[in-house]
């Protein structure tokens, strides 16, 4: 069984001073759930997530409001959200989560994953960040062994 | 160790049990107030400590939980939690905002009214955790702040919650405490001095606020066509979930007639709606809010140990001196007190605290005037402070993840006023026709 660092992760990280919008560029190009948000000393902080970027980006009483069908778009409004939303630094969007180590196992990171709710969680070794690794990359990994004999 | 023994036995040598069954309630009351700890933790920790110490042993700790309270509230918590998928709340709350037309006032007053009848008919939590973040998106689409509509419905979720046996907790302890109070006896008694006391109070909020909510016509029509009903016409078993919401309504105004505790209609309400709207059981379960319910249990408990040691019966006896055994001064000081004692804590534990009280107060008799008195205070009470209503720190936890945050001293300087006026409402009211 490999660890974690064999696996295909993403050095998909941004320094806490970016800007949010520079990190939901990031993002976007790495292609992974999160992103690793770093101290200018590389020393992991926390994460960004998808999630975490839409509630920053549109209202937060969504997360409390079910029934929406209705609402139709105001562009002025979430223009001016945006607008004030993107020169924030990421640190203040931050969140702390528990990283998993190198060594560690799959099994291990599936289970993380499953009870923590994240849809990428970043793999390190002592204070050293190694990448994110997402669900898909752990699952496609494990399915390609057992392709190629 | 057999059931009914103390865990550890009180010893001669030790602080009377009296004393620190009170010091227990009152670091309890105090860490609830200032929420350092969550209130569950507090409650369950105080109830534990009231066991384990002998102020009360675990038969006559399981014999002051007041199950028919925990009965309704878990109940309705089922109920509520069926019918908040259709949709139906949402689309009420919208469409009031539709029929004012862009008219500060009237949005301000129809707001009012629908969440405070929500609140008579659910619960006062309910109705704030149902309306206020559709008032957000309101607000929103409107450009105007959220924060006065916000602040005058959590004041009318705790005055119209008064208006009803279910509306508010401290009237469900009052009400499944005293089973001699029907459902009808709380709207007969309480509901028209909430009425009043809603429209004075929104009058006023309405004129401080009307200047800070300018609608344009424009931002007007353009709510005014949005399909409010669309959610309620994709979501599954609407009809059948608000016929047994409706049904269960009816059953708690029939309730003496069909000799039925109000616990019982809540809970076969939610059994009705369990088994015609929820296709899983245990998410429709999920909906049962356990820290609340866990809260009330230790909450008893304290109680009942308070009772047990005869603290309750000497607050009575000093109440009963100090207001010279007059039934309508003891009555103002239920009335105040309960409010005073509500706003400093939360109105939870206070009325827990004070049913005993009151109990005791009439000795052998029953006046539902003094009843009356501790659910006006308690609920009124319960807009002062940011703290005294479990709605007030929903609501005000909801405009701060939204990112737009309430300060406690913004909070009082219009709960304060509305809660005094309230009171005054009620004194006037419990003066000519209760006491």
């Amino acid at each position: 069984m490999a660890d974690l660092r064999d696996l295909p992760l993403v050095d998909a990280s941004v320094r806490q001073t970016a800007t949010f919008a520079e990190a939901v560029a990031r993002l976007f190009d790495a292609q992974v759930p999160a992103l690793a948000v770093l101290a200018e000393d590389g020393r992991l902080v926390g994460i960004l997530s998808e999630v975490d970027v839409l509630r920053a980006v549109f209202p937060g009483y969504l997360a409390d409001l079910r029934h929406t069908a209705f609402v139709e778009d105001d562009p002025a409004a979430l223009d001016e959200r945006a607008r004030a939303v993107r020169g924030r630094r990421v640190g203040e969007f931050t969140r702390s989560v528990d990283a998993l180590d190198g060594d560690e196992s799959e099994t291990h990171a599936a289970e993380r994953f499953l009870h923590t709710g994240e849809q990428a969680l970043p793999v390190v070794d002592g204070d050293r960040f190694l990448g994110m690794l997402s669900i898909a990359a752990l699952c496609h990994a494990r399915l390609d062994r057992v392709e190629e004999p | 160790m057999e059931i009914g023994q103390p865990g550890v036995a009180a010893g001669d040598a030790g602080p009377p049990m009296d004393i620190v069954a009170v010091v227990i309630f009152v670091c309890a009351l105090a860490l609830i107030a200032v929420e350092w700890v969550h209130r569950t933790k507090v409650a369950l920790a105080g109830a534990a400590l009231m066991v384990i110490l002998g102020i009360l042993d675990q038969n006559e700790a399981i014999a002051a939980i007041d199950w028919a309270t925990l009965g309704l509230l878990a109940g309705m918590m089922v109920i509520v939690g069926l019918t908040e998928p259709t949709g139906v709340f949402t689309f009420l709350a919208l469409r009031v905002a539709q029929l004012s037309r862009g008219q500060p006032v009237a949005l301000i007053f129809l707001l009012a009214f629908v969440t405070g009848v929500l609140s008579a008919f659910l619960d006062n939590l309910t109705a704030i955790l149902l309306v206020v973040p559709i008032t957000l998106l309101i607000a929103d689409l409107l450009r105007i702040s959220p924060i006065p509509l916000v602040l005058v419905e959590v004041i009318a979720s705790n005055i119209g919650g008064t208006a009803t046996l279910i509306g508010d907790p401290p009237n469900i302890m009052i009400g499944t405490h005293r089973s001699e109070l029907s459902f009808v006896d709380f709207i007969v008694n309480l509901a028209p001095v909430a009425i009043v006391t809603l429209v004075v109070v929104t009058s006023g909020l309405a004129l401080v606020f009307r200047k800070r909510l300018r609608i344009a016509p424009e931002r007007a029509r353009e709510i005014g066509a949005l399909d409010a009903a669309r959610d309620l016409r994709d979501a599954p078993y609407v009809g059948r979930t608000l016929a047994v919401l409706v049904g269960t309504i009816v059953a708690f105004f029939l309730h003496t007639l069909l000799h039925l505790e109000p616990a019982v209609v809540a809970l076969t309400g939610a059994t009705v709606m369990l088994l015609v709207a929820a296709d899983d059981v245990e998410s429709a379960l999920e909906r049962v809010e356990w820290s609340t319910l866990f809260f009330f249990l230790g909450l008893f408990v304290m109680v009942g140990g308070l009772e047990e040691r005869g603290v309750v019966d000497q607050v009575a006896e000093w109440l009963a001196d100090a207001t010279g055994g007059s039934s309508t001064v003891e009555g103002l000081v239920v009335l105040w007190g309960a409010a005073a004692g509500s706003a400093a804590v939360d109105n939870i534990p206070f009325t827990a605290a004070m049913i005993p009280v009151v109990d005791s107060l009439q000795g052998g008799e029953f006046d539902d005037g003094l009843w009356w008195a501790l659910a006006l205070g308690a609920c009124f009470g319960g807009n002062a402070t940011m703290i005294a209503a479990a709605a007030n720190v929903a609501a005000t936890g909801i405009l701060d993840r939204s990112g737009q945050p309430v300060s406690f001293l913004r909070f009082l300087t219009y709960g304060v006023p509305v809660t005094l006026a309230s009171l005054a409402i009620a004194t006037v009211y419990l003066v000519l026709f209760q006491l």
